[in-house]
């Protein structure tokens, strides 16, 4: 039996709600990240806090994982507000929807939002905001 | 109120720090590793990860500013073109003079080797730190 194809990100409709995907930060993926970025900033390990844009990475990923992108699809703009510190060592949940789905000659432009909380707090702590732009009816 | 200043960030990008990107980010677009799939592209060869030029601006306001971006940073930015993976990038904050005294606000921007702009947008963190 075929397995079913993963519904493209560009059909998903405005104010769809992703089921909360597994998230965490592991000491090896911020090590794998920081090396990578090649960032040799200390304020990290002196604050005990992940880089902003490891945790956005890390949640955009986390979501774009259960869909499917079109080919052609471009990521046009990206949000990222720290409302709190993220804790290297803290469990975290991660949410995410579609904020806003338009469409402009022969395109689709899709924003998602994600929040990162960290457990036992009420408000995230960093929230994102990813701006996809799409060609319509096109699958990888 | 005039923002502190920012120092910029200058970074040598290579194939085998988007390949080690596309590992740790789990995001394997051809279109970052797979050189032939890339040169039969439209931008005619692989390119980094949006997120991780990005990362370049993240660096430089917390190499700068510390937990202040840490704990209450937010960053607004396009992607304006994207970076091959031998560009050289270089990430900048212009301080914004401000009438709210409550945060220091930024013009950033990264740009390649050649000047082109590849991402730009604006930051801003709080100024009580």
């Amino acid at each position: 039996m075929a397995t079913p194809s993963r519904t493209l990100l560009s059909e998903l409709p405005a104010d769809h709600e992703f089921s909360p995907p597994p998230f965490d930060l592991t000491r090896e993926y911020l090590d794998a990240y920081v090396s990578a970025t090649r960032d040799t900033s200390t304020v990290y390990h002196e604050a005990g806090l992940a880089p902003p844009l490891a945790v956005a990475a890390r949640a955009l990923g986390a979501l774009l994982a259960v869909v499917e992108l079109p080919s052609g699809s471009l990521h046009t703009g990206q949000e990222i507000e720290m409302r709190a510190g993220v804790p290297t060592s803290a469990k975290l949940t991660l949410s995410g929807r579609i904020a806003q789905r338009s469409k402009r000659a022969g395109l689709i432009i899709t924003v998602l939002q994600f929040d990162v909380t960290v457990d036992n707090e009420t408000e995230p702590a960093l929230t994102g905001r990813t701006t996809v732009l799409m060609p319509q009816e096109s699958r990888a | 109120m005039t923002a502190p200043a920012v120092a910029s960030v200058t970074k040598q990008l290579s194939r085998e720090q988007v390949s080690e990107y596309a590992d740790a980010s789990d995001d394997h677009n051809p279109i970052h590793i797979d050189e032939a799939f890339a040169a039969a592209s439209p931008l005619g060869g692989t390119i980094a990860h949006g997120m991780l030029v990005l990362a370049t601006i993240s660096e430089m306001m917390g190499a700068s500013l510390g937990e202040a971006w840490l704990k209450g940073g937010r960053l607004k930015i396009r992607f304006k073109a994207p970076a091959k993976t031998a560009d050289t990038v270089t990430a900048s904050a212009t301080a914004q003079k401000s009438a709210d005294v409550e945060v220091f606000r930024y013009a950033v921007e990264c740009r390649n080797q050649n000047g082109e702009v590849l991402i730009s947008g604006t930051a801003q963190v709080p100024a009580s730190g």
